[in-house]
Formats: C-alpha cells, structure tokens, sequence
C-alpha cells in the first residue's frame, strides 16, 4: 500500500513531462512519417540503386536509410531530455524545495521510497516513449505505408535509444543525490552516464551494446542506493 | 540483509571504478590534445629546416629522381622509370609532365603524360577506396546504435522508372532478402542461390568486402562479395549466386581485380579486354595468392611473398619488389621495436629492387627483368620522429599500470585488437589506449608515481581512516599516477582540524582521533539542549 501510495505520487509528478514528450515525439514523429508515406515513390526512391549499363558502381550508394530514420534523432533527443527532466524532478528538485524531510517522514523505509521513485520515473520514461515508438513502428510496418517494411533492427534499435534515456535518467538522479559541489564530483553521475551512453552509439554489436548497458546501470543503482541509503537529508 | 550493507560491496568499489574511467577519459583527451600540440609544432620547425638545407648536388638529385620515379615494365619485360618532374606548390597542370628513363637513366622521352609512347603493364588492384568499395568499416557503421537508426544495403531490380523488387541484405542471417514492390516477400538470396523458404537459406559468411558495377547488359548492379573463406558473384537479375573460390584451409586477406568487371569503354575503371583477361586474385593469410582468369576459364596457385599480378591475352605475369632491410610487421605495434629498427638503419643506405616474373600454366615463375637501385641513408628525417618524442614526453603522465597490461596481454592479443579496430570495431578502438598511451619512459613514469604516492602518504595519513585502505590508495595512486591522484583526492578529500586531546592533526572521517583515540569534541552544552535531554 505504501509503495503504491508512493508511486502514485511520484507518477502524478512526473504525468506532465511525461506527456509533454510523448506528444512532442507523437507529433513531430508521425507528421514525418506521413510525409515520407506519402511522398513514397519505388523508383525515385531507389533510384541511385542504378546505373547507366557498363559501368562501376559506388558501393555506398547501396546502402538506405530506414524510412524510420528521420524520427531517428527525435527519439534521441527527446528520450534523453526526458531522462534528465524526470531525474531533476524527482531528485534535484526537492534540494532547492527543501521537501526532502516531508517525503523521509513517513512511515516507509528510504528503499521503498526510493524504488517508487525510480519505478515511476521509469514506467513514465517507457511509457511515454517505448508507446510512441511501439506505435509508429507498427504504423510504419503496415502494406499499404511503405513499398517495403522496415527491418526489425530498426526496431530494436529504437528499444536502444529509450534505454539510453533511462540511463540519462538514473545518471541525473545520482547526480541530483550527491552533496558534492557541482564543479567538482556532483556531475559524475551525469557524465557517466554520456559515456555509457556514447560508447553504445558507436557499438554495432547488439550483444556488447545490451552489456554496456546493463553493466553502466547495475553500477548506476547500486550507488543510487548506497547513497540514498547513507546521505543525510 | 539492509540494503545498506548489501549495496556497500557493490557501491564502493563501483563508486572508485566510476570515478576512474570518467577522470581516465578526461587525462587521456589532455594527452591526446597535447601530442597533436607538439607534434603540430615539431613538424613546422622540421619543414622550416628542410627548406634551408643547402641545394643538392647533380649525383644527389639522380638519387632522389630514381627514388621517387615510378618503375613500369613493358610485356617484352623491358623496364622504363617514370618521373614526374615537381612543380611549384599549389600549381596543378594538366596534363602532367612526365619523363621517361630507361634503365641505363638514359632519358627515352620527355612530354604529356597522356601522350607517351609506351604502353606499360596494368596490375590487378584491391577494391579499397570508399566508392570502389564496400568494407566490414562501413558495414559496422550502418549498423552502429547511432541517433539515425540503422541502414541497409538494397539492390533495387527493375527499371529506373520501374523498381519491380528490393533485395535486403540481412547481417544476421548473412543473406538477402527480397521483397515486391507491394511489399510481398518473394524469397532470399544465399550461398544457396535462391530460394522461397527461409529454411533453404544456406549463409553467405561472415563479410568481408563488396564491389559492385552494373554489366554492359543491364543496369541492375552486379555483386562479387568476399567473406571469410568464399567469394560469390551475386546477380539479383537472374537470382543467380555464382560460387567463384572457397579457401579450404585459410582465411581470405584480400582480393585485387583486373578487367574482371564488364565495363563499357572508356568508363571510369575500365581495362581494355581485347588485351587482358579477366583476373580476379585472392591472397589468402597463408600467403598463396589464387588467380582465377576467365576467357578461358582457369585457377592457378603462386607461393608468397606478396606480388602485383596481370594476365594479358598472352602470358600471365607477376611483379615483386624487395629491399634489403624490411622491418618486421611487429614494429608496427611497438614504437620501441620502431625506434631500435631506425637506430639499426638509418645511417646505411638501402638495397631495393622489383623483379618481373612470366607465371607458367602450372604456377611456375620465370623470371623476366630485374631492376636494382640503392636508397641513400635516410638520414635526418627519419632521425627525429616528432610523433614519437612527442608521444614519449606526454606518457610521462600515463598509469604505469598500461605497461604492466601491454606486456601481460602479449603482442598476439594487441595484433588482434589493432585488426579489428582498423575494421571500424569502436570496441577495439578504445581497447587500443593503453597500448598507444603507455609509459615509453618507464623510469620517469615511475619517478612521477612515487613523487604522487610521497604526496598521498603526506596528506592522506592524517586523514586514514583504516591502514588497509590508506595502503591500497597509495598503491593505487602508484599504478595509475595523475588518473590515480585525482581519483584519490575526488573520493577522499575530508577536512583536518587540530586534536584538542593530542594536538596532531586528524580527519574529519571517522570520530575517534587515530592518533590517540579522543572522540570529536561536542559542541559546547547551551540552554536549550537541557529541554532536549530531558524530554529524550
């Protein structure tokens, strides 16, 4: 009861951003997509796939962009932004609120307030954005959109960009929880998460990009607990 | 068990890891920063030096002229030099002037390059430039978890006006699939050839490499695609996988081609096929290369070493060239190995030659021509290498620990992460730091460290918590010097105050004085804190 009671705080606060970024990603993405469904031409689209007979071509011009590719960066950024949105909300916030004791107070140990905390800010995080993705995926991969349907990796590479937010995120929370200077170790949390974040944009593998992840977040939330458990508020 | 207590295990040491890798990044771009600084400055006093050397005498611009001629062989196995006389810096003249020479430096002919008279061997070249070809490199960066999503490779089939299918290249299962133009899947394409079920599919291999042209017939691309073992000849037209070499026992290296591709005259690459034939040569890493000729159809097998090869209508010729002190490829990983290889031989002139061979049927190798020259010693350019003396003072602030690493791990394993970081795996590339970024100075490195372990003894023993971990950060500062310090400062920097018991001075860390075990003082007792005991 008093995990939910938590949570259901902790959700009401992070509902607004977490629409907010939901539509700004539903509607930027989905006028793109049906611009580009609707721009869809087989042979203009394919058609620096050819070449005069008799003559060499450059490999490079065989390679295409998914049709999902302009919605791309807009994942990106807005599950990044959301990321560290939702980790100033819940945990930078309260330091200049001075609303820390109200929340200790209860009767509720600090790991289940925390794990509300976290729980909300993730459910909100893939809620938000792994929907919208889910959806304009599924739009794309109907017939009667695009010539041909987008390949599969597009989609899991989509997974990747929401889990990077969720990272984003958990790197703010540890940053917003430490009590060191900003100048100094306080912005650690946030930088490694960049680097976590950084180093799976430049992997191909899915295998080493779903390590590097799992191995920046345990390490994320094992001191995220730690401190939260120690720090005197 | 407290979450407390459960996460402190992990915490900790996590807490130190993290701290770590974010200042190790940001030492490793100060170094970076600073090699390119000095390296940009040393090369600028280098070549302001280089243009007030004295002017060369005539017997030195013969060696120089040798030095950077081109050697060119006629089919009758004749052998001209080349030489393409320098012009001002930042002129460009075409045509270009060039000068031909025959063994004897005996000037033959002087003029537009395009207008010589002689008509010199073409030799089987490896597809490796960015439109020739397509590498693992640019496979993995369509595949790379980057922002713009992953891209495809797609052989569209049909007209320029008429796209009748796609064909998809799918890493995963190594083959491709093909869809209609309204999105219905019309099979694959595998080392199989095609078929309608996914269960035929039988795998391409890993890849390699690809290059592709449209044949004078149509304007669909055609594919010859490498992997590890095997290069097939792919037409999506036809939906034809043509099998065109499989190495049993070794791995392919490269590939070179030559007039293999059916181009129109006077197209960008192309080779005259009226007189040489089709040759594709593939060199697999036990260094055999294995020619495969068309018109007629014929495979043929030469030992190593490495060599250029042709196949005119005629006679099928390889051309090797050779010097006398060749470094050994594992300099290329030690810049040590480097330094001692120039040392050896930077004051003696080298012996170089190229040899022309006519290859028989049975791979047999007859030698045709042979061309000598000597190279001056290469004096003062190769003594200062501003790379490496700048490379060797930034390391000075390097972990010690790298080399510890280096040697540990062994040249095999550095080898290969080098390959497969020159193959675009980001992995590998990063993996590669403390190999370029090792100590070259060990003795100043460690110097350095010990200076920085003298400082943590002297500012963290007044604020020791336990010996153990005061011993392990003095250990750790040592293996990993400025990273390590300002690790050590990030995560245990506590205010000291005076003992009121013992006078020395003490951390903030933990209540007890480690000299003399005094609590912390409390503070002084006012009015208040009476209301308090009483009612706790």
């Amino acid at each position: 009861m008093k995990f939910a009671a938590l949570f259901g705080k902790e959700f009401r606060e992070c509902l607004p951003w977490m629409l907010l970024a939901a539509i700004v990603l539903l509607a930027f993405g989905s006028f793109f997509l049906r611009a580009q469904a609707y721009d869809m031409n087989p042979n203009r689209d394919w058609s620096r796939g050819y070449n005069p007979p008799g003559t060499a071509v450059e490999a490079y011009r065989l390679t295409f962009n998914s049709p999902l590719a302009m919605l791309g960066p807009w994942l990106f950024c807005c599950s990044i932004g959301l990321g560290l949105i939702l980790g100033a909300r819940q945990f930078w916030i309260p330091n200049f609120t001075r609303t820390w004791p109200f929340l200790l107070h209860r009767s509720a140990r600090r790991t289940t307030i925390l794990t509300a905390k976290l729980t909300a800010g993730s459910t909100a995080l893939v809620l938000a954005i792994g929907g919208v993705w889910v959806s304009l995926y599924w739009y794309a991969c109907q017939l009667e959109v695009f010539t041909v349907p987008p390949p599969a990796r597009v989609f899991i590479h989509g997974w990747i960009l929401v889990i990077m937010g969720l990272l984003t995120y958990l790197g703010t929370a540890l940053s917003g929880l430490s009590e060191a200077r900003w100048y100094t170790t306080k912005i650690f949390g946030i930088a490694f998460a960049v680097i976590i974040v950084g180093v799976t944009t430049g992997e191909w593998s899915l295998a080493r990009a779903l390590a590097v992840i799992a191995f920046g977040a345990a390490l994320l939330l094992s001191q995220l607990f730690d401190t939260f458990a120690t720090r005197e508020f | 068990m407290e979450l407390k207590n459960a996460s402190k295990y992990i915490a900790g040491p996590g807490r130190v890891f993290m701290t770590v890798l974010i200042i190790l990044i940001a030492v490793t771009a100060v170094q970076a920063i600073a090699m390119e600084a000095i390296r940009m400055f040393a090369f600028t006093k280098h070549t302001t030096e280089r243009k007030s050397e004295p002017p060369r005498s005539d017997e030195e611009k013969r060696i120089q002229r040798i030095r950077q001629s081109s050697r060119q062989f006629l089919p009758d196995g004749t052998t001209h030099l080349i030489y393409e006389p320098r012009t001002e810096r930042g002129r460009i003249i075409e045509p270009r002037t060039e000068q031909i020479y025959d063994a004897n430096d005996h000037l033959l002919w002087e003029g537009p390059s395009d207008k010589k008279p002689y008509e010199y061997l073409s030799w089987a070249e490896e597809p490796r430039n960015y439109s020739e070809a397509f590498t693992p490199m640019q496979m993995r960066l369509t595949q790379t978890f980057a922002p713009l999503l992953a891209r495809t490779i797609e052989i569209p089939v049909g007209t320029i006006n008429n796209t009748e299918q796609i064909w998809r290249y799918r890493p995963g299962a190594e083959c491709f699939e093909g869809y209609a133009i309204d999105g219905q899947r019309i099979g694959y394409i595998s080392a199989a050839g095609f078929s309608d079920s996914k269960s035929k599919v039988k795998p391409l291999g890993a890849f390699r490499l690809f290059t592709a042209w449209c044949p004078q017939d149509s304007s669909i691309p055609t594919l010859l695609w490498q992997t590890n073992r095997h290069i097939y000849q792919i037409n999506f037209e036809k939906r034809q996988t043509k099998l065109l070499f499989e190495s049993a026992n070794s791995d392919i290296e490269t590939i070179t081609l030559h007039a293999w591709k059916d181009l129109k005259p006077g197209t960008k690459d192309y080779i005259d096929s009226k007189k040489y034939r089709p040759l594709l040569v593939c060199i697999t890493q036990d260094g055999v290369h294995h020619l495969i000729l068309r018109e007629p159809d014929q495979q043929l097998s030469l030992p190593g070493p490495r060599c250029s090869v042709t196949a005119t209508r005629q006679s099928i010729y390889a051309l090797r060239h050779g010097s006398g002190t060749v470094p050994v490829p594992s300099i290329a990983t030690s810049p040590e190995l480097y330094k001692e290889w120039v040392e050896q031989y930077r004051d003696k002139p080298r012996k170089m030659w190229t040899e022309l061979y006519k290859v028989s049927d049975d791979g047999g190798l007859e030698l045709l021509n042979r061309y000598d020259w000597v190279m001056p010693a290469p004096g003062r350019f190769m003594q200062v290498d501003p790379m490496l003396a700048a490379q060797r003072f930034v390391t000075h602030f390097s972990p010690p620990l790298y080399s510890l690493v280096f040697r540990l791990l062994g040249r095999e394993f550095w080898s290969n992460v080098h390959r497969s970081a020159n193959q675009g795996d980001f992995f590998y590339t990063m993996l590669q730091t403390p190999q370029y970024l090792r100590p070259l100075n060990g003795t100043v490195n460690w110097v350095l460290s010990a200076l920085m372990m003298g400082f943590v003894f002297w500012y963290g023993w007044p604020r020791r918590v336990s010996h153990a971990r005061f011993i392990f950060w003095v250990v750790f500062v040592g293996l990993l010097n400025v990273t390590g310090l300002l690790t050590y400062l990030a995560l245990n920097h506590t205010a000291v105050i005076k003992c009121p018991a013992c006078g020395r001075r003490r951390g903030l860390a933990q209540s007890d004085c480690i000299h003399c075990q005094a609590p912390l003082p409390a503070p002084k007792p006012r009015e208040l804190d009476l209301i308090f005991r009483s009612c706790c």
